[in-house]
C-alpha cells in the first residue's frame, strides 16, 4: 500500500487484512498433497454426483434410445478421467 | 522482431480458407426463417455440432498467444484453465442449470433470471454482459491485428483489422447461430491440424517428452515447478492452488460455463435435452485436448528458443510458427488461428445482438407498456444489432484491445462479475425462497465487493487476485442473497412453477407442463 491509495482502500485495507492475513498464512502452511487431494476431488466428486446421486431418468432424459452409449454417466466418467490421470501424474 | 513472410502457397491456403468460411456461412442463410431459427438454430442442434461449437467459440487466437505465453512464464499450471477451469464446471452446467434453461424455452440467461426474480436483474445482468462481449469483440479484433498479422507478417493492422470483420461480420449476419455453429465444425478441424501440428513438430525437435522434462528442469530452480499444476499457495506466481481449485474450478469457471450466454445458447439451440447435455460432455472432452495445442508448444518453445525471456513470452507461438513450420503447413497454422479468432468473435456477436434484443429492447418496451417486436421486426433488429455491433467493435478496437497485459486484463474483467452473477444463478435454481429483491442486492453489492478486494492493495500473496476475487465475491452475493430473501416476501409458488430444482425434478404435474411447451 503506499501514499496514494485512495483513503476508501486504505480503510477497507485496515480492516480486511484482519480476515485475509491468518488465511494467507494457514493456507500457505499446508503440505502440496492437499492441493492434490482437493484437485483431484473435485473431478472425483462430480462423477460421483453425476453417478450416484442423480436420477438416471434425469440424466438421460430425452436420449434418442436406449444404449450403453447414449448413457450421460458414462459419457461423463469417460470425459473425466483422463483429467483425473493428468492432476495426479503433474503433481 | 523479425517478420514471418508467406510463400504464395500459405496465402492461398488463407485465402481459401476464408473464401470457403464466408460461402458456407451464407448457405446457412436458407434456413433463416425468423428470430428463433436466428438466434437458436431453430432449435435443431445435434450434440456433436453444439461440443464442437462450445470448444470453438471458446477459444480464441488470445488463448493460442497468451496461454502459450502463460506456459513458458509459469509452466503447466496454465493449463488448469482448459482442465480443472473446463470439465467440472461443464457437467455441473450440463446437469443442474442446461435443464432449467433448456425446459423453460428462454432465449437468454438474462431472460431466464428476469422469470425468476425480475425484469431489473434481467436488464442488469444483460447490460452486463453485452458491455463485457463488446470489449472481448474489440480486444479480439485488435489483438488478431496488432500482435498477429502486424508484428508477425508485417501485413498493415487497420487493413487487417477491417478485413477480418467484414468477413465474420458477413457470415454471422445472414446465417445467424446456424452459421456460427457450423462454420464452427469446420474451424475447429483445422485448428486441431494445425494445433497438433506445430505440437508434435516442436515435441520432434525437442527430442521427445522425456528430453522436454530434463532440458527444462535442468535449466534452474526457478523451473522446478514448471511441471507441477497445483502451485503453493503463497507462489509468487498468477496461479495459486486456492486460486485455482476454489476461484477457478468452483466459481469462475462453473459461472463461464453456466452464466455465458455464447456458451448456453449452442445449448439452448439443442434439439432434445439431451442432445443439450451431451453437447456440454462433448464438449468439454474435446476441450480437455485444447492445453495439447496451446500450452505445451508454449513450454518446448522454453528450450527451443530461449533466448526470449518471460517479458517476451507471448511470443512463443509466433516465433515457434517462423521457425519450425515449413511453408504450407505455415498457412494451415495461420488458418487455425483465424479460425480461433472468427469462430470467438462470431459467437459473440451472435450473443450480445440476442441478449440487446431481448433483454434490453424487450425490457425497454415493456417498461414503455408497447407490444413486443413481430418474429419478423425481431429478425431484422437482430441483424442491424449484428451489423452495428462489428463496424462499431472495430472501430474501438485499438482504444480497448491495446494493453499491456491483455490475459490479466480480460480474466480480471471476468472476475468482477461472475461470482455475484453464479451465486444468484444458483440460488434462483436450488433454493424457492430466493426473491426477486435478494437476487438484486446480491448482483449489485456482489460486484461492488469485487471491486473493493480488486483495488485494496496487499489482501493477498498474488499481485494479480482474480481468482480470490471471483470466489469471495461470490460468497459475499450468496450471503447477500439469503440475508435479504429472508427479510423480503416470499415468491408465489406459480411464478417459481418449473424453475426451481424441486418444481423441474419432483413436481410431475410442472414436467408435464413444461413438456408440452417444449412439444408445441
Amino acid at each position: 500500500m503506499t501514499e496514494e491509495t485512495p483513503k476508501i482502500f486504505q480503510i477497507s485495507h485496515n480492516i480486511l487484512v484482519h480476515v485475509f492475513g491468518p488465511m494467507n498464512d494457514f493456507l500457505g502452511g499446508l503440505p502440496e498433497w492437499v492441493a492434490s487431494v482437493f484437485g483431484v476431488g473435485l473431478f472425483v466428486m462430480a462423477m460421483v454426483w453425476v453417478g450416484v446421486f442423480l436420477k438416471k431418468d434425469y440424466v438421460n432424459h430425452g436420449r434418442p434410445y436406449k444404449s450403453i452409449w447414449t448413457d450421460l454417466r458414462l459419457w461423463t466418467c469417460l470425459s473425466m478421467m483422463p483429467h483425473v490421470i493428468v492432476y495426479l501424474y503433474f503433481r | 522482431m523479425e517478420v514471418v513472410g508467406l510463400h504464395p502457397v500459405d496465402i492461398v491456403i488463407i485465402g481459401v480458407y476464408m473464401v470457403g468460411t464466408l460461402l458456407l456461412g451464407l448457405y446457412c442463410t436458407r434456413y433463416v426463417g425468423n428470430a428463433e431459427d436466428f438466434f437458436v438454430a431453430g432449435k435443431a442442434l445435434p450434440f456433436w455440432a453444439i461440443g464442437f461449437s462450445i470448444v470453438v467459440s471458446d477459444i480464441g487466437a488470445t488463448d493460442f498467444v497468451a496461454v502459450a505465453g502463460a506456459a513458458y512464464r509459469n509452466g503447466v499450471s496454465a493449463a488448469n484453465f482448459d482442465w480443472m477451469g473446463s470439465m467440472p464446471a461443464m457437467v455441473i452446467a450440463a446437469f443442474l442449470f442446461v435443464p432449467y434453461f433448456w425446459r423453460s424455452g428462454v432465449f437468454t440467461i438474462p431472460e431466464f433470471l428476469g422469470r425468476r426474480y425480475n425484469s431489473a436483474v434481467q436488464f442488469l445482468n444483460a447490460l452486463i454482459w453485452v458491455v463485457f462481449l463488446f470489449m472481448m469483440l474489440a480486444v479480439m479484433q485488435w489483438l488478431t491485428a496488432d500482435k498477429l498479422m502486424f508484428t508477425v507478417l508485417g501485413w498493415n493492422k487497420y487493413v487487417a483489422l477491417w478485413v477480418v470483420a467484414a468477413v465474420t461480420g458477413i457470415y454471422t449476419f445472414s446465417g445467424g447461430l446456424t452459421a456460427v455453429v457450423f462454420t464452427d465444425v469446420v474451424q475447429l478441424v483445422v485448428m486441431y491440424v494445425g494445433g497438433f501440428g506445430l505440437l508434435a513438430l516442436s515435441l520432434w525437435e525437442v527430442g521427445g517428452w522425456s528430453a522436454l522434462q530434463s532440458k527444462i528442469l535442468a535449466m534452474g530452480p526457478e523451473y522446478q515447478d514448471h511441471f507441477k499444476l497445483l502451485l503453493p499457495h503463497n507462489t509468487t506466481g498468477p496461479f495459486p492452488w486456492t486460486g485455482i481449485v476454489f476461484g477457478l474450478g468452483l466459481v469462475l469457471a462453473v459461472a463461464y460455463m453456466s452464466g455465458n450466454q455464447v456458451i448456453v445458447q449452442r445449448t439452448l439451440g439443442a434439439r432434445t435435452e439431451w442432445d443439450a447435455k451431451g453437447g456440454m460432455l462433448f464438449g468439454g472432452f474435446m476441450k480437455s485436448m485444447i492445453p495439447l495445442m496451446v500450452a505445451l508448444p508454449g513450454l518446448c518453445a522454453l528450450v527451443l528458443v530461449p533466448a526470449l525471456g518471460p517479458e517476451e513470452a507471448d511470443r512463443a507461438v509466433p516465433e515457434m510458427i517462423r521457425i519450425m513450420l515449413p511453408a504450407g503447413l505455415r498457412g494451415l497454422m495461420f488458418a487455425a488461428l483465424f479460425a480461433a479468432l472468427m469462430s470467438s468473435i462470431s459467437g459473440a456477436l451472435n450473443s450480445v445482438a440476442t441478449m440487446f434484443l431481448t433483454d434490453i429492447v424487450g425490457q425497454v418496451r415493456k417498461w414503455a407498456k408497447r407490444a413486443p417486436l413481430s418474429e419478423r421486426m425481431g429478425l431484422h433488429v437482430g441483424r442491424a444489432m449484428t451489423a452495428f455491433l462489428i463496424i462499431s467493435s472495430a472501430v474501438f478496437a485499438e482504444p480497448i484491445g491495446n494493453q499491456e497485459q491483455l490475459y490479466v486484463y480480460i480474466q480480471t474483467l471476468l472476475s468482477f462479475f461472475q461470482g455475484p452473477v453464479l451465486a444468484i444463478l444458483l440460488l434462483g435454481i436450488i433454493w424457492p425462497r430466493a426473491t426477486g429483491y435478494g437476487g438484486l442486492a446480491g448482483l449489485v453489492l456482489g460486484v461492488a465487493s469485487a471491486f473493493v478486494l480488486n483495488y485494496t492493495p496487499g489482501l493477498f500473496p498474488q499481485k494479480d487476485p482474480f481468482l480470490f476475487m471471483a470466489w469471495w465475491s461470490f460468497v459475499f452475493a450468496l450471503i447477500v442473497v439469503v440475508i435479504v430473501s429472508l427479510l423480503t416476501k416470499r415468491e408465489p409458488a406459480e411464478k417459481l412453477r418449473g424453475l426451481v430444482w424441486s418444481s423441474v425434478v419432483l413436481d410431475e404435474e410442472a414436467q408435464k407442463a413444461l413438456g408440452e411447451r417444449i412439444s408445441s
